[in-house]
């Protein structure tokens, strides 16, 4: 499932840490093998990317999104 | 009749609450004795010792002694003896000139560790270790960690592993490079009384690694599933997830079942996103899913909660000081062991699952005694396993019957209570669970003690039954005075508003809202109040307003009235049973003021009733 979604990058807590779009409407994704740019914390970011159905993950903070583009907005 | 009846339920209560207190408090059934105490009465002549003292050593076959120097004066004597010679000594003639004889119990401490940041650990305390270590530590059991992979740091040294698998790289070495499943190895079994760092669950116990996420974190549910396989497979009898995500997957819950068949105890952790239902795996009903607690023992804030939680464990939060998870890991920037506190639902799954090794060792243990009493059995004893012994449903039987209960826990945020492995491993010695232990496991939990249904703590099923048996008591009243229409409109009234179908209260439906059920389960009074979970009343919904809304609108029509009165009845039984039991309304609080409002209103439904009904007899 491919998805647009705009929002703020920030890290989860679990483990050594997780970088996570939190978007606007207040759900969470996980960042699959974000960039360096998306690893730091960002007030608003626009990213499109795919639904990671059959991907599991130690943070289990919500869907998994596989980064297809992404721009920093602000 | 009804004087008789309320002597006779006293009575019970208090034989329950007397026996309760002497099995768990008394000294009598818990403590462990090989001499007996004698102390002969201070005014009593020394010949007169002596020839009792000789009578002793006829029956105990042996010379009694004087406890120590300080007691020559006290006339203490000890002496060899078990429950028959105690018998024997407390019905012989000697007794007339003691003061007591008795049990000399023997005390201990509880093992500890003497890990030096083991006093950090507050979730091993929280979940009442030390009482388990007295048992076993895990011994012969295999523990499958499906994570990261596991590396050796300092501090699982001495731990003893077994060969693994990394699904990632297609390799038997399943070393670690991110740090998550080796800190999850360290809780299940860091090495313990090493004289360093931090301790673990099953110390004694062998860690299986098997890699299936990534460096990142992530990993397929392909390789998850073969890493359930392989662990079945390979002699662990307990599984540890601390994963999820994704969606059902077919090639998963296979990998399940299978494991599950082969008597493999699975365990999930419950997931971080703070929603209602259980993250996959932990969701699949023969895994035990797994939510966290902090420190203090609440909800943590991020924990999955409602459908699908079986128990609730520490998971820590990093809210406060020193709340997290500490265990030893590898930090995966320097590569380089470090301890650190974790927090998550990830950290919550091993503590139940070290227990469920805890429980299996145990459970190994009485088994292997067993067969090595009969010489035909003795031999095969020592090949004995522990799928051969135990079975995941009867672990999730202990673990449940075993936890702490949290009372008015409307969300289920904790399942079937806080993890207790103390207790858990107490159950498993006992072996297979009887009745008595059932009965017993009513009793500690306060099932069968009467503060239980009378402190008003508890969303109990008592209370519900004296309101619907009230309801229909004051309709019974009501009948000499007015003519009620008995029929099915005036049952359902009396049920919705006095109990409502209460038993649906507690019904969890994978991906449905539990809300639905909890206002379904819920009587009129109680509608205000359920939406949100709590339990404090709304004085609006807990009072003549439903009736006399209910009243006024179906006072036409013939079935309506009837309805409608049974729900004022009904709703009036309910406001009298709380005025008694728990009077504790949102904006009013806990006390008289609630007692007051709730009896007011409650007469003030019985006066309705009886108007509604009056003027019905006027028209006939």
């Amino acid at each position: 499932m491919t998805i647009t979604a705009i929002g703020k990058i920030e890290k989860k807590g679990f483990g050594f840490g997780v970088w996570a779009l939190v978007s606007e409407e207040g759900k969470t994704y996980e960042l699959q093998s974000p960039p360096p740019e998306l690893c730091q914390p960002q007030a608003k970011v626009k990213i499109k990317g795919t639904i990671q159905e059959g991907v599991m993950t130690l943070a289990m903070i919500g869907p998994v999104l596989a980064i297809a583009s992404y721009e920093i907005i602000s | 009749m009804k004087k008789l009846l309320f002597v006779v339920l006293f009575l019970v209560g208090i034989w329950f609450t007397v026996s309760y207190f002497i099995e768990t408090k008394g000294l009598a059934n818990k403590g462990n004795f090989d001499s007996i105490i004698i102390n002969f009465e201070n005014d009593l002549p020394t010949e007169n010792i002596s020839q009792e003292l000789a009578i002793v050593s006829q029956s105990a076959k042996q010379e009694p002694s004087l406890n120590s120097i300080f007691s020559i004066d006290q006339h203490l004597y000890t002496v060899k003896g078990d429950k028959s010679l105690l018998h024997k000594l407390r019905t012989s003639s000697i007794k007339k000139y003691t003061e007591y004889i008795e049990p000399n119990y023997i005390y201990k401490t509880l093992e500890t560790a003497n890990d030096p940041d083991y006093s950090k650990q507050w979730n091993f305390r929280s979940i009442n270790v030390e009482k388990a270590w007295d048992n076993n530590h895990g011994e012969g059991i295999t523990v499958a960690v499906i994570d990261t992979g596991v590396s050796r740091v300092p501090d699982l040294r001495d731990t003893d592993f077994v060969e693994g698998y990394d699904f990632v790289n297609d390799r038997i070495d399943a070393s670690d490079d991110n740090g998550h499943g080796t800190h999850v190895a360290g809780t299940i079994a860091q090495s313990t009384n090493n004289n360093y760092g931090v301790a673990g669950i099953a110390y004694r116990a062998k860690i299986m690694p098997l890699k299936v996420l990534s460096a990142g974190g992530g990993g397929t549910v392909a390789d998850i599933a073969e890493a359930i396989r392989f662990a079945a497979d390979h002699g662990a009898s307990v599984v540890n997830l601390s994963l999820g995500g994704g969606g059902e997957s077919t090639v998963l819950k296979d990998a399940i079942d299978y494991a599950y068949s082969k008597g493999v105890a699975i365990v999930a952790a419950a997931g971080n996103e703070n929603q209602n239902s259980a993250s996959y795996p932990g969701r699949y009903p023969k895994v035990i899913s797994v939510a966290a607690l902090d420190a203090t023992g609440n909800k943590a804030p991020y924990s999955n909660f409602g459908a699908g939680v079986d128990i609730s464990a520490p998971g820590g939060s990093e809210q406060g000081k020193e709340g997290k998870i500490l265990q030893e890991t590898l930090d995966p920037a320097t590569r380089k062991p470090v301890l650190i506190g974790f927090q998550g639902t990830s950290m919550a799954a091993p503590h139940v699952a070290g227990t469920v090794a805890l429980i299996q060792s145990s459970q190994l243990q009485v088994a292997k005694q067993e067969m090595a009493k009969n010489p035909k059995t003795k031999i095969k004893a020592e090949d004995l396993k522990a799928t051969d012994v135990s079975s995941p449903a009867e672990v999730l039987d202990i673990l449940k019957q075993s936890s702490r209960k949290v009372q008015d826990d409307s969300f289920n945020y904790y399942g079937a209570g806080q993890l207790n492995a103390g207790e858990a491993v107490t159950l498993a010695v006992q072996g297979k669970l009887s009745f008595k232990d059932f009965f017993r496991w009513l009793r500690d939990n306060g099932y069968l003690n009467p503060i239980f249904w009378f402190d008003g703590g508890a969303i109990a099923v008592l209370p519900k039954i004296l309101m619907i048996v009230g309801s229909y008591l004051l309709a019974f009243l009501l009948r000499v005075y007015v003519p009620l229409q008995w029929g099915a409109p005036l049952n359902w009234g009396l049920i919705f508003g006095s109990s409502g179908l209460f038993f649906l209260q507690g019904f969890y439906i994978f991906d449905l809202p539990q809300w639905p059920f909890r206002i379904m389960g819920s009587s009129f009074p109680e509608l205000g109040n359920s939406f949100q979970g709590s339990h404090l009343l709304n004085p609006f919904f807990a009072s003549v307003l439903i009736p006399l809304g209910f009243l006024l609108l179906l006072l036409g029509n013939r079935s309506g009235k009837s309805f409608a009165v049974g729900i004022t009845l009904g709703v009036a039984s309910y406001l009298i049973v709380s005025a008694i039991f728990n009077p504790d309304l949102w904006l009013l609080g806990a006390g008289t003021v609630s007692q007051v409002f709730l009896g007011v209103n409650a007469l003030l439904c019985i006066f309705l009733a009886w108007l509604a009904t009056k003027g019905e007899q006027r028209l006939v």
